[in-house]
């Protein structure tokens, strides 16, 4: 973890994707198809990034983007897909079987473990599970021991700092201050673990305006933070907007159809395409999907509707 | 609320119930994402028989939420529609890491006469023949809860493409990504210090297993109206216990039925079975 105190960190989406380089960790905020910083991931897609290690617990789009992209090289998360929704992760499952990244599968309350480690400047702390599985194999790295009070056998895990956090906040200011809403998944331990912050958020306020919420996360952990409206979709960001069903079929279509329909159907308009993250938001539907996405307001009826669109349909 | 329409019940929301079933008053329950059958069997439980249930919602960690459908999705704000609070993540892992976890729930696309699961990898761990989506919290967790409710919908093992018959309940399981009673070198969970019980109860769409407290191996307790032992048995790689006195499950009743279908209008839950399991209904 570092202090970073300049009084203005408001960055671009392309000059924050710089403090990513090439083999870095990095822990991606959010989780599932929830507030996961995709507009950021997008652009370090467009920027050629590549050997990214990513951690993490329950991811879906996110990772699979990454691994669909080629930018991946080791996946350390405790699960990666789309639930019971639509399956198993086509790119991420491609990436593993063809030996392109690196399978090294963690375990929820193990990489909180290392992450806590990280926070709270120790060298591992232990855990009492594991034992017993096959994650001791795939994990050289855990140790085990004799508790020297119990004398019942420990699993060791190593203090585990990302080189960058990426989240996507509700609400920040200028100075990097943010608000998170919950759930805030592992995002709170990634900031407190990782040796950089950039921070992307659905609205940049003044800074006494988000006093007035109660940040979660003071400035002096944030490097960079970046308005990207909209900028965890097709992922949800209530009380701004649902998933976006019907794109994420698109998207799963497009995986599962192999990389070279993915990278044409769906890398080359959804990612390299657009000259800016506005660009993006267009060809994703404007104005229009956006007042769908929001309608999850107007009552139960309508909050269900949005996972019954006839695209996104259960099949 | 008598629903007196209600004469039949559907296989999946007999599962549900028996998943319910489970669960006791008073524990404090988790049920993973991508979890739909134990949601309904917690919401069930807590409406039912087991009115001081603690109910932590999967992916969310809301406290005893009252959602108005289960979405497709697990980290969705209408989870938490009703809760008092959402714990962190840190919360919910180290209750059950000290010990305080009642139950959850866990499922697998390999499972072994012990109850270890795997939903890593099949083949090689390290270049996977299939690369399954992962753990989530199931490794930590099925050593630390107190009690686990193993539930899968795809006990019976079907022909693939080339017509070899793919067994969910395997003599050799690929990689043990959650632990059950005997880990793989023949050690017991209680040797390993491990401080949960392990799993207790497996319920599938075959029919409903305990575990055989001397060799702790997968023993049938009840089928349902329409299963026998021998579909158990044709459909198990090893040779699981049968009690001697196997009956057939309880049944719902239709108050039962009618909250389930209460609590999940999109019929979510229907996305883990297959059609053939969708069609089979008993009457009342």
């Amino acid at each position: 973890m570092s202090i970073f105190t300049s009084e203005h960190k408001q960055a671009s989406l392309a000059d924050a994707a710089c403090i990513v380089r090439d083999g870095m960790t990095i822990a991606i905020g959010g989780g599932l198809s929830w507030r996961e910083p995709v507009a950021f991931l997008r652009e370090l897609i467009r920027q050629g990034r590549r050997d990214l290690h990513v951690v993490g617990t329950a991811h879906g789009v996110d990772v699979d983007l990454l691994c669909g992209a080629g930018a991946v090289s080791v996946v350390e998360e405790s699960y990666v897909g789309f639930e019971q929704d639509f399956g198993m992760a086509p790119n991420y499952r491609r990436a593993c079987q063809d030996g392109l990244t690196k399978v090294y599968d963690t375990c929820c309350h193990t990489l909180i473990q290392q992450l806590r480690a990280a926070e709270y400047g120790v060298p591992f702390l232990p855990v009492r599970s594991v034992q017993g599985t096959d994650f001791l194999q795939l994990h050289a790295e855990y140790k085990t021991m004799t508790c020297p009070f119990t004398g019942l056998p420990l699993v060791l895990v190593p203090a585990l700092a990302p080189d960058v956090a990426i989240v996507h906040a509700q609400y920040g200011d200028a100075q990097g201050n943010l608000k998170i809403l919950p759930p805030l998944v592992a995002d709170l331990l990634f900031i407190r673990a990782s040796k950089h912050v950039i921070a992307t958020v659905e609205q940049l306020l003044p800074a006494d305006e988000l006093r007035a919420l109660q940040p979660n996360v003071p400035y002096f952990w944030v490097e960079a933070v970046v308005e990207a409206p909209y900028g965890a979709h097709p992922t949800s960001c209530y009380p701004f907007y649902s998933y976006d069903r019907a794109h994420l079929a698109e998207y799963y279509r497009a995986a599962q159809a192999g990389p070279e329909t993915f990278a044409r159907e769906y890398l080359d308009p959804y990612v390299f395409a657009p000259a800016t993250h506005e660009d993006y938001l267009q060809r994703v539907g404007g104005i229009a999907k956006q007042q769908t996405l929001q309608s999850w307001k107007d009552g139960d009826d309508a909050w269900m509707a949005l996972f019954t669109t006839p695209e996104g349909a259960i099949a | 609320m008598i629903d007196t329409a209600i004469t039949s019940v559907t296989l999946p929301e007999v599962m549900i119930y028996q998943v319910a079933r489970t669960i006791q008053d008073g524990e404090l329950v988790f049920h993973g994402y991508a979890s739909p059958v134990p949601t309904l069997a917690m919401l069930l439980a807590k409406r039912t028989h087991a009115p001081r249930m603690v109910h932590i919602e999967g992916a969310t960690y809301s406290v005893n939420p009252d959602p108005p459908f289960l979405p497709p999705t697990s980290n969705d704000w209408v989870l938490e529609r009703g809760g008092v609070m959402s714990l962190g993540i840190s919360d919910l892992f180290d209750i059950a890491a000290r010990g305080d976890m009642g139950r959850m729930f866990l499922s697998g696309v390999q499972v072994d006469r012990y109850g270890n699961l795997n939903v890593m990898s099949i083949g090689s761990p390290a270049s996977p023949r299939v690369k399954l989506p992962g753990s989530g919290g199931g490794c930590n967790l099925s050593g630390d809860v107190q009690h686990v409710t193993i539930w899968t919908t795809g006990h019976r093992a079907l022909a693939n493409k080339a017509g070899k018959r793919q067994f969910r309940f395997v003599k050799h399981i690929d990689f043990i990504s959650s632990i059950g009673h005997v880990a793989r070198d023949g050690t017991t969970r209680e040797a390993l210090g491990l401080r949960g019980g392990g799993p207790e109860w497996v319920v599938t769409e075959l029919g409903v297993f305990d575990f055989d407290p001397l060799t702790r191996v997968l023993r049938l307790h009840a089928l349902y109206p329409d299963t026998s032992v021998q579909d158990v048995l044709d459909n198990t790689e090893f040779e699981p216990v049968i009690a001697p006195d196997v009956g057939i499950v309880p049944l719902p009743t239709p108050e039962h039925i009618a909250l389930i279908r209460r609590f999940d209008p999109l019929n979510t839950h229907q996305h883990e079975f297959k059609a053939t399991d969708l069609a089979r209904r008993f009457s009342l």
